[in-house]
């Protein structure tokens, strides 16, 4: 049935998304719930929350808030917070409430505006998208507000695009990331996962960008239009992703984002052209960067129906999948996806 | 800008009166601050009992989660736990489905699918529906009837209702009734008691099983004890029941209304004379007197033991453990403990502790965890030496803690003896 999951707990919803982009950024960031989304977006999909302070709020919606419309609250709400904390911008975040009660972000962000003397983002995600869209709009709403004046290109400074931990699943891979281009004498500006927003306000200085995840395509589009500054696909880390094992003649299945999917085939390619590797997802799978044989997941059953039917001999995925199909008898690669289990890599 | 957490001490309070409690204190009228202290008020499931796990409290139950994607997300913490494994499921709805309601169309299929792929038949489906459902005002009632002539098995509403959590009954009051509603009226056995509140038992020790048991009682029925659904069902035998936790108020006179079966409140209390008055009040209303010496004793001893080893305890209470902040406070100070700070949330019930404890400790601080200052909370000028309850211990990292928050309940002397027994090891 469509819709219906035996198996898997729901995947990190497109609020948790868009909230992983801005964590880092020093804003207050409001989740715009009754605490329910807000206890599982800080308890459950945001790993660095346990680790540092963070002005995260929940709006703390009550029933008359929404049944009424009264968004006027939220404002005043928001507008005291702000006179007693230090904050760089203040962001509203969508849930299914104020999806219901078809909250206008555009006229939220004007009143905001018109209190709070901060700059004012609002995602309007509604809990029922996946985490990638709620990144998606994160990114571009970041880039759209804070990208500053062009500047002069800075040769071997290269951006680092849709680094978050939904994404990336590692809490240190931004930290390996700056080694792996430092090693060549380049500085790599990881946004959103140690680099901050004086960064994003010169982006355009950096000579190209790294797009590690679909979720943050449009947005490298866009500071290409902006700025004329390049951008290619990929995961500089993808090696430590590769298990070691002759791929010749074999069938593999990868289930994972797009970006990070394409970038395990490539180098299993590297290693045997004969290799048959499908790239599949539960998430948003981008035309741009997709082969004939990409497939998008949407329901259990796709993916136990694929596995059934294409006798793959290695899958790559999130190890809470291998439960779905006890008959599998070849090698399952354990290729964790936070957005998928909620697990860290470093947690193995 | 001062960075500076909000706080009154409980002189300031008093004196302000329980209808003036500053609104940085009042939940509602600002936003909420998340933080590690917090998660257990913005995800009560999150750390133990909320309504989903609640919602599977009958034996051999399992709960299907109708709901948007993020509503069930946090969900695989409990299903990594063994006796929940296998017994939640999902449907996951989209943007179609709230402006058509074409999920509620689907329940009836999902239970039955879900009861198909089972080896055992459950002996209930919870339907737990969300905030969404709450906005489009869904009959769940009438979907679960749906749902159960369908699939041949009892389905029952679970509302999670986060938008009604301070309303007249949140969702963890509802879901107290839930979880009894599927009792079928029985014969009274006058030696049969059920004692509601709690979603675990309560310790083994606890001197109530002693004290009921010597009034007469042969039988004390806990949902948590429950082996299988048979054994639930004989709570519908009790002659009353006893409630110790006052979000089950509304399933005890679920139980008056439908089962006929009378009950009667108490209070979980850290204060030992007061916990030997109640005591004696009860055992008046069943006409007996209670043998309550030795255990009463035992917990004066603890009290006694740990002050000979902490003589200077400074305590920060918090409220996210077993009991009520103020109420710990004051029995601390009673016992001659300083109580330096209360991480709380005041109520009209709950502030007769703070007009007691602006007697005798005026001075003791009370901050609101969800304020949004508590980000600049600063520990240094506290003197806190010994924290109760998670959210001390988030503050007070550095500082011994007693979590206080297990599963199995402490109550009564018992639970004054554990607790101390479990600061003097700290």
């Amino acid at each position: 049935m469509r819709g219906l999951r035996k198996y898997l707990t729901p995947f990190a919803p497109d609020q948790s998304g868009a909230v992983s982009v801005l964590y880092e950024f020093g804003g207050i960031i409001v989740i715009c719930d009754a605490g329910g989304c807000t206890g599982n977006i800080c308890g459950f999909d945001e790993p660095r929350w346990f680790e540092s302070k963070s002005a995260l709020f929940s709006a703390g919606l009550r029933d008359m808030d929404a049944i009424l419309g009264r968004d006027d609250r939220l404002v005043a709400k928001l507008a005291d917070a702000v006179t007693k904390l230090d904050a760089k911008f203040a962001a509203i975040i969508g849930t299914p409430v104020p999806a219901v009660i078809g909250t206008d972000y555009h006229a939220l962000k004007r009143m905001t505006e018109k209190k709070v003397d901060l700059p004012i983002l609002t995602v309007d995600t509604d809990g029922m998208e996946l985490y990638d869209k709620g990144e998606e709009k994160a990114w571009k709403e970041l880039f759209l507000v804070f990208a500053g004046e062009k500047e002069d290109v800075i040769l071997g400074r290269i951006g680092i695009l849709g680094m978050t931990p939904q994404d990336i699943s590692d809490l240190r891979a931004a930290d390996r990331i700056r080694e792996h281009f430092a090693a060549e004498g380049k500085t790599a500006v990881c946004f959103g996962m140690g680099n901050g927003l004086d960064d994003v306000k010169s982006v355009s200085n950096v000579e190209k960008n790294i797009v590690v995840s679909p979720a943050a395509l449009e947005a490298a589009k866009y500071l290409e239009r902006t700025y004329g500054t390049p951008y290619e696909t990929g995961y500089p880390l993808v090696d430590e992703l590769v298990y070691d094992m002759d791929y010749h003649g074999k069938k593999v299945l990868i289930v994972q984002q797009q970006v990070i999917g394409s970038a395990i085939r490539e180098e299993i390619q590297k290693k045997a052209k004969d290799a048959k590797v499908t790239v599949a997802s539960w998430f948003m799978i981008k035309p741009e960067l997709c082969s004939d044989t990409d497939l998008h997941l949407r329901d259990e059953e796709d993916y136990i129906r694929l596995v059934e039917n294409m006798e793959y001999d290695v899958i790559y995925a999130d190890p809470c999948m291998k439960r779905m199909t006890p008959e599998f008898d070849g090698i399952f690669v354990d290729t964790i996806h936070f957005a998928v289990s909620g697990h860290l890599a470093e947690m193995r | 800008m001062r960075q500076e957490a909000y706080f009154c001490t409980v002189k300031e309070l008093d004196e302000l009166g329980k209808n003036n409690i500053p609104r940085q204190l009042i939940s509602h009228t600002h936003l909420i601050y998340s933080s590690p202290a917090t998660l257990a008020f913005n995800s009560p499931g999150a750390e133990g009992f909320g309504v989903k796990r609640a919602g599977l409290a009958v034996p051999d139950s399992v709960m299907l989660i109708v709901s948007p994607g993020c509503c069930g997300r946090n969900t695989s913490v409990l299903s990594s736990m063994r006796a929940y494994q296998d017994r939640f499921y999902y449907l996951l709805m989209d943007e179609t489905d709230i402006v058509t309601g074409r999920h509620l169309k689907k329940i009836p299929k999902a239970v039955a699918e879900i009861c198909e792929g089972l080896k055992k038949k459950p002996s209930v489906v919870m339907i737990c529906i969300t905030c969404v459902d709450a906005l489009l005002g869904t009959d769940m009632e009438r979907v679960c009837h749906k749902a159960e002539e369908y699939a041949g098995v009892p389905v029952r509403p679970c509302y999670m209702y986060a938008l009604t959590r301070e309303g007249r009954k949140p969702p963890m009051v509802h879901v107290r009734q839930s979880v009894y509603s599927l009792l079928e009226p029985k014969k009274k056995k006058g030696n049969v008691v059920n004692l509601l509140g709690y979603f675990s038992p309560l310790t083994d020790d606890c001197e109530l099983y002693d004290l009921l048991h010597g009034a007469g009682v042969k039988t004390i029925h806990e949902i948590s004890r429950c082996k299988d659904y048979a054994q639930y069902q004989t709570m519908s035998e009790a002659n009353f029941n006893l409630v110790l936790h006052p979000e089950a108020r509304f399933a005890a006179e679920d139980f008056h209304d439908r089962l006929k079966i009378p009950y009667i409140e108490l209070r979980r209390l850290y204060q030992i004379d007061k916990i030997a008055s109640q005591y004696r009040a009860f055992a008046a209303a069943l006409g007996v007197e209670f043998e309550d010496e030795i255990p009463r004793k035992a917990a004066e001893e603890a009290v006694e033991k740990f002050r000979e080893i902490h003589p200077d305890a400074v305590f920060a209470v918090g409220e996210w453990m077993n009991g009520d902040p103020f109420e710990l406070a004051l029995a601390l100070v009673h016992y001659g403990f300083r109580v330096s700070e209360i991480y709380g949330t005041l109520s009209g019930e709950n502030f007769v502790y703070v007009k007691q404890l602006a007697k005798i400790s005026p001075d003791t601080k009370v901050f609101s965890n969800l304020e949004p200052t508590m980000l600049y909370y600063d520990k240094s000028q506290s003197g806190v030496n010994m924290t109760i309850g998670k959210d001390a211990g988030y503050y007070h990292k550095e500082c011994s803690n007693v979590l206080w928050n297990e599963e199995r309940q402490p109550y009564g002397y018992a639970g004054v003896r554990r607790l101390f027994e479990a600061l003097a090891e700290v």
